[in-house]
């Protein structure tokens, strides 16, 4: 083979370097920040995991996945009903792996299903989980919520989820240098061309849907701590779903920087908006969204791209 | 056998505020691919109108739903000029016009139900009208609720018949066959897409004004039709108007019923159950051929 | 003769109540290249899907390289050596087209090397192809007949040991048409690949291919030398329905 290795493993390196010291300087942030500006960092990272992870997916296969919630949600309650006989670390990952496990069982019954089809179904399952929760909750355990007793530290939850959200970083930069990422490009354009060339569509949709919701999965787990209380609603609630996809197209899902600059920006506006006008912030943000995707439909991450498309 | 007439009749009533809310859902993403988030938005702008015209002006919400429907309507041709139009010529693909669509959506939902809520607060409002009930059959019916279901059914036939026989409906029908070839022919899309828009609107604005006669109102109501609408779709077909009237009054009787026969907290398992089985078994609805 | 490399036998596809294509059998051996012809309508491109594992015959099976794919995904033919182009190009129209290459390569072509080292990466390929320029540039910018090349291009980069091309040459000029066809000539002479060749435009077909097959409202109705193919009373027929169809026919 005459040619170099493909031009997408290069800047790997570099890219997993810069990440591991981004970490290494918000590892730091607890001894810098106050606690109301430490609770918005955690939200920033929060949100960036699950805008990154939603995009590994869904970003080059240019599915619509509503499901996220779904996944943190699940790992949500293996905090609570786990934590009593498992260290918070053990919790985290294995919130993870249900997610995980979740998302492979669920990709392998729906992941035929396309654009609108496959975003009502996703909403629909996730759905079908905060009931389904709710009834086994009432009938079997005679209880609507769950109050988690011993929390760790703000500063453990912090570090916990930073790790995540570095974890799912490089796995976003890793699986789009692999032949994984590479076969999901082919599936987003052309999905019956893709298995004409040798790539087992199902297969892979259902690695990379799986691989991508152990982070929400995870994430739930990590942030159950936060609330004293746990119940279906508050953490299945079908908005953290939305705003993971809002954040990461208004970011520019094809790519990785964009859901984590849109992440950051979603917070801090919210944040603002929330200060600065307590009654109408939800409407300037209803207004903003309307005007970010009718005049910036590339997302923010086309603001600094500059793209170079000669024609031929 | 009165109780299981009043049964059904309560599960056809809903079921028949669904088609409506459905139908026009369903035409919008029919025949332009929008999947409109914020549809039970203007359903509960509907609602609201009613209601302000009603205590305000006394005027017979009745008289008023004609009222509301012309005015949702030209909000729809505003909200589609605004929005929707420059999403369908910017996007490249159906697939992201669908995504981009239901993004701005959200965010019409965002800005409705919170300047709804701004201006008129949270609170529940409502109004008396014709509750009395009505003796049919050996069955027992509020006045009120009989009213809206001829009302809903009248609706969705009209608009089914609109669709069958004018040329208007024939060039939207041709519409969701074959884009091109209605192009072809000489369908306009520049007008008929703003109009389809602005006719699901004002669909959801009758069925808003429909429930303000009886239930109380808020800000928050539109949300749970919009999911509603969205399985009734999905049970109907995407794109089909009968299939959405038929599946409105299937998932109305399949909810009055579930409720009786199961754990009332079985319910929503039972209605999301149904969605997720139908998507899996036949995506394209149940009476697909 | 050695064992075909694929082979239809019986090969039936209905829609509803329609036969697109009826009971056909076809036999291709390594380094044969072979045209199929026939009307619109005969039910050429249903064939070739069927080939391709795009569709499921309704009756009938498919052997490649002696491995029975009945009903089996598009990836399993693609492993197995078939490689295929669309009548409308299916490239990757977001990727630049060494790319698209690419991933033929890396997914279809991991699994065999060529027989011979030309066209095997993505440079010679699109060297090859004449696109060498255009290797950085979206596959979706790409004018049409450019795009087609790039097809044939992604389906070399699958190293196949049968190569089915689908209407390759329309739309194209004529001397396009000619450099494509002495294009897959090359393909076959060089990497000894299968390639079954489907045209509308006849007269270009016969000139390169050294067998035929005609269907006729999904029937296979002849197979052998193009020039008795010609001659043969029923070809003749259901070509009469065609304006024009005897001198198309006429190599």
């Amino acid at each position: 083979m005459s040619l170099p290795s493909p031009s997408r493993m290069r800047g790997v390196p570099f890219a997993l370097v810069l990440t591991a010291g981004g970490g290494l300087v918000l590892a730091t942030l607890p001894w810098l920040l106050s606690d109301f500006l430490l609770a918005l960092a955690l939200s920033c990272l929060m949100f960036a995991a699950l805008a990154v992870s939603w995009s590994m997916f869904c970003g080059p296969t240019n599915y619509l996945s509503l499901a996220t919630s779904a996944f943190f949600g699940l790992g949500a309650y293996v905090t609570a009903w786990g934590l009593e006989s498992m260290p918070y670390g053990l919790t985290v990952l294995v919130g993870g792996l249900v997610g995980a496990a979740f998302a492979a069982l669920i990709g392998l019954a729906v992941l035929h299903l396309r654009g609108a089809y496959f975003a009502v179904i996703t909403f629909g399952l996730t759905e079908l989980t905060l009931h389904s929760v709710t009834y086994l909750e009432k009938t079997y355990a005679n209880t609507a919520g769950r109050i988690i007793s011993e929390a760790p530290e703000n500063t453990v939850i912090y570090w916990t989820v930073l790790a995540v959200t570095l974890l799912a970083i490089a796995t976003a930069i890793l699986v789009r240098a692999s032949r994984l990422g590479f076969a999901l490009s082919g599936i987003g354009g052309d999905e019956e061309r893709a298995q004409t060339l040798g790539v087992n569509t199902r297969r892979v949709k259902v690695i990379a849907f799986s691989l991508s919701a152990f982070f929400p999965g995870a994430l739930g787990a990590a942030m159950a701590v936060r609330w004293t209380y746990i119940e279906p609603l508050s953490v299945f609630n079908p908005f953290i779903g939305f705003q993971t996809v809002l954040i990461a197209m208004v970011g520019g899902a094809q790519t990785l920087l964009g859901p984590i600059v849109s992440s950051v920006f979603f917070s801090l506006l919210t944040e603002f908006l929330r200060l600065r006008f307590p009654y109408a912030f939800l409407i300037v943000l209803g207004l903003l969204l309307v005007v970010l995707v009718l005049y910036l439909p590339g997302g923010l991450a086309s603001l600094f791209v500059r793209r170079g498309r000669q024609h031929a | 056998m009165g109780f299981w007439l009043e049964l059904a009749a309560s599960g056809l009533i809903t079921g028949g505020i669904y088609a409506v809310v459905a139908i026009g859902l369903n035409l919008q993403y029919g025949l332009m691919r929008i999947m409109n988030i914020s549809h039970g938005e203007f359903l509960m702008l509907g609602a609201y109108l009613t209601w302000l015209a009603h205590t305000t002006l006394k005027i017979n919400p009745i008289l008023l739903l004609p009222v509301v429907a012309i005015a949702m309507f030209l909000l729809g041709v505003v909200v589609y000029r605004l929005c929707f139009r420059r999403i369908a010529r910017a996007a490249p693909t159906v697939e992201v016009i669908e995504a981009r669509s239901l993004l701005v959506g959200f965010g019409l939902m965002f800005l409705v139900q919170n300047t709804v809520n701004l201006i008129w607060g949270a609170d529940l409002r409502g109004y008396s009208f014709m509750a009395e009930p009505v003796d049919i059959g050996g069955a027992r019916f509020m006045a009120n609720r009989l009213l809206v279901f001829g009302f809903a059914v009248a609706a969705s036939l009209g608009l089914l018949a609109l669709l069958r026989w004018t040329m208007i409906g024939k060039a939207v029908r041709a519409m969701m066959q074959s884009p091109t070839g209605a192009q072809l022919v000489g369908v306009d899309t520049g007008t008929l897409h703003p109009v389809v828009f602005g006719a699901g609107l004002a669909l959801a604005g009758v069925a808003g004004g429909l429930l303000s006669m009886v239930y109380e109102i808020s800000p928050s109501m539109g949300e749970p039709y919009t999911v509603t609408a969205l399985i009734v779709i999905t049970l109907g077909g995407l794109g089909s108007a009968i299939g959405s009237l038929l599946g409105g009054f299937l998932l109305g009787l399949v909810e009055a019923f579930g409720m009786h026969f199961t754990n009332p907290s079985l319910k929503m398992v039972l209605s999301y159950g149904v969605l997720v089985a139908v998507l899996v078994a036949r995506p394209k609805g149940l009476f697909a051929r | 003769m050695p064992e075909a490399l694929l082979s239809a036998r019986g090969v039936s596809v209905r829609f509803g109540g329609l036969t697109a294509v009826n009971g056909v059998d076809l036999d291709v051996h390594p380094g044969e290249l072979v045209g199929i012809i026939g009307p619109n309508g005969a039910g050429k491109t249903t064939f070739f899907h069927t080939l391709s594992g795009v569709l499921k015959p309704t009756e009938g099976r498919l052997v490649v390289a002696g491995d029975d794919l009945t009903g089996r995904a598009p990836y399993v033919y693609a492993a197995h050596g078939v490689a295929r182009t669309f009548q409308t190009p299916r490239v990757f129209r977001d990727m630049p087209a060494a790319d698209n290459v690419r991933f033929a390569l890396e997914f279809a072509g991991r699994l065999r090397r060529h027989a011979h080292d030309a066209f095997d990466d993505v440079e010679t390929i699109l060297g090859f192809l004449g696109l060498a320029e255009m290797a950085a540039v979206p596959a979706g910018a790409l004018t049409p007949a450019r795009q087609r090349l790039l097809e044939i291009g992604v389906a070399l980069g699958a190293r196949p040991r049968v190569l089915l091309l689908d209407e390759v040459a329309a739309g194209l000029t004529h001397t396009e048409v000619d450099a494509t066809a002495q294009l897959i000539r090359r393909v076959r002479d060089e990497l000894g690949v299968a390639v079954i060749w489907i045209e509308h435009a006849v007269r270009v077909l016969m000139n390169y291919v050294e067998r035929v097959a005609v269907l006729h409202q999904g029937a296979k109705i002849a197979d052998g030398d193009p020039r008795a193919v010609a001659r043969a009373p029923e070809v003749i027929e259901a070509y009469l329905g065609e304006d024009g169809a005897p001198e198309r026919i006429a190599a």
